[in-house]
């Protein structure tokens, strides 16, 4: 589940910018000697979120604790601009997303759509904080439906990403398409360089496990699928 | 790209007659300006609803309550909120809340409102952490949120001022914008997944876009009666929302995290007058 490497990755970063900005001080209180105006911007924020307990200490869902998940790895660090990227970090975004992906072993399969349907309209999971969703209790779901439009005579859904209504209509359910699909599933920057969806399956962490997008693939796939009979 | 340009022109003088002015104005009149100035926007227009309770907002019950708990004379040191100083003197509300955060001599730091108004009530009135009036951040019923409501709309109409003029408030605000744009989190959200483009829904709620002032004044017009939640709300309280929905780390309060994007938020609705306070759904 919880990827070591990438968060290893950027603690060693942190360190180093911990180095740069200066914060270990004689008295060993950091706050009231540290110079929050010799930091850089970008070192001031990493400051806040790591040295100012801002956060709860609390377990993640994924393994690992909030500085695990608040620590940012490449991808992430790559796509914290405004806007679109330039052409070189999408190429190097795209690259970085390639290298990490892995098709399950025996191919991609599609599940019950009756469950996609149910996974891509829940938001529940991986919340933290005042109210800590239990994994325990609930499956995650895919959060699909905030953004995107699968069958708009079930609720109102989301514009933030493009419809998918009828998508497997038009392109049916080829080996090529299936693979397509579960690599933007799985890590959508392969093809959409800092798009605004998550990974849901990357070197960073599984968010979904391969059953769960096994049914929401059908769910956008299946013939038999109320998506694909607009 | 020609009806932008006409529409942005009276636009613009209103904004501007109104910044100049600084004058209080009732909140429902900020909001019916906004509206014409922007018969386009699909987040300031989403709720006929919401728009229609505007007069009757229940906001408005906890402004009457707050001024009650801003003059009594409280906790253990029995003494009203009149000797806290918002950054325009003590006992000075008028305009107070829409030049926050800012930097504050006696504590060497930038704070954001809530934070101000926590350590008045501890370090004047003497309450301690644990003391429910300092405890209790969210709901109609706490003190936090009638002074809070009551406090705010004594900067009804006017312009966001956050002033810059200390290094520090520069910083913050700075470091604010770098966190509004950090991809982090377990599913790789920033505060622009939602707020970077206009007339986008995350479900049934259209977002209202950051670059977009007029749009943006509303979004940081908090406090606000939230329909959905049948409670007024605070700039905090939407942050902690929007993290815990974005999936980081659970955010605590009075912590800089707040404060500089507060200060970054409030900066961005610079020049345009606050709804204080408002109503969302």
């Amino acid at each position: 589940m919880f990827k070591k490497n990438a968060v290893a990755a950027g603690m060693v970063a942190f360190a180093s910018l911990s180095l740069a900005a200066g914060f270990a001080v004689a008295d060993g209180s950091k706050d009231a000697d540290v110079d929050i105006t010799a930091m850089s911007a970008e070192e001031l924020a990493e400051y806040l979120i790591f040295e100012t307990d801002s956060f709860r200490d609390q377990e993640m869902q994924e393994g690992g604790g909030w500085r695990d998940r608040m620590t940012q790895d490449d991808i992430q660090k790559a796509c914290s601009m405004e806007g679109s990227p330039d052409g070189e970090t999408a190429g190097r975004v795209v690259a970085l997303a390639r290298a990490s992906y892995e098709r399950p072993e025996g191919g991609v399969q599609l599940g019950d759509w009756r469950k996609g349907a149910v996974l891509a309209d829940s938001g529940f999971g991986y919340r933290q904080g005042h109210n800590t969703d239990d994994h325990g209790q609930r499956e995650p779901g895919g959060n699909c439906y905030n953004c995107h439009v699968f069958d708009s005579r079930v609720s109102v859904q989301g514009t933030v990403g493009p419809s998918l209504e009828n998508y497997g209509a038009t392109r049916g359910t080829s080996e090529a398409i299936l693979n397509y699909v579960h690599e933007i599933i799985s890590n959508p920057h392969q093809y959409f360089p800092c798009t605004e969806m998550p990974r849901f399956n990357s070197d960073r962490h599984q968010l979904l496990t391969d059953e769960q997008i096994s049914h929401i693939m059908a769910y956008l796939l299946d013939p038999e699928s109320p998506v694909n009979n607009q | 790209m020609f009806k932008k340009a006409l529409l942005a022109l009276p636009v613009a003088m209103a904004v501007g007659a109104a910044a100049q002015a600084g004058e209080w104005q009732d909140p429902n009149d900020v909001l019916q300006n906004l509206l014409q100035n922007n018969p386009d926007s699909k987040y300031l227009h989403q709720s006929e609803m919401n728009i229609m309770m505007m007069p009757d907002n229940p906001a408005l019950w906890l402004v009457e309550e707050g001024e009650d708990l801003f003059y009594a004379e409280r906790g253990p040191n029995n003494v009203s909120l009149e000797g806290c100083d918002f950054g325009k003197g003590p006992g000075e509300l008028d305009g107070a809340y829409v030049e926050l955060p800012r930097y504050f001599e006696d504590t060497g730091k930038v704070m954001d409102f809530e934070m101000r108004l926590v350590h008045c009530m501890k370090e004047l009135q003497g309450f301690s952490s644990d003391d429910a009036a300092v405890a209790q951040r969210h709901g109609n019923g706490s003190d936090i949120m009638k002074l809070t409501t009551y406090i705010a709309h004594q900067s009804s109409g006017m312009a966001w001022n956050p002033p810059l003029d200390h290094p520090k408030e520069q910083a913050m605000r700075d470091a604010g914008e770098v966190l509004f744009f950090r991809r982090g989190g377990a599913m790789d959200f920033n505060c622009a997944s939602c707020h970077g483009d206009s007339g986008k829904q995350i479900r049934a709620s259209v977002l209202p876009e950051m670059r977009d002032g007029q749009e943006w004044t509303k979004a940081v017009s908090w406090p606000a009666h939230r329909a959905g939640h049948d409670n007024v709300r605070s700039q905090n309280h939407r942050i902690r929302g929007c993290v815990w929905q974005m999936r980081h780390a659970g955010i605590k309060p009075d912590t800089p995290v707040n404060t500089a994007l507060i200060s970054f938020w409030n900066d961005a609705a610079r020049g345009e007058p606050a709804i204080l306070p408002d109503l969302k759904r």
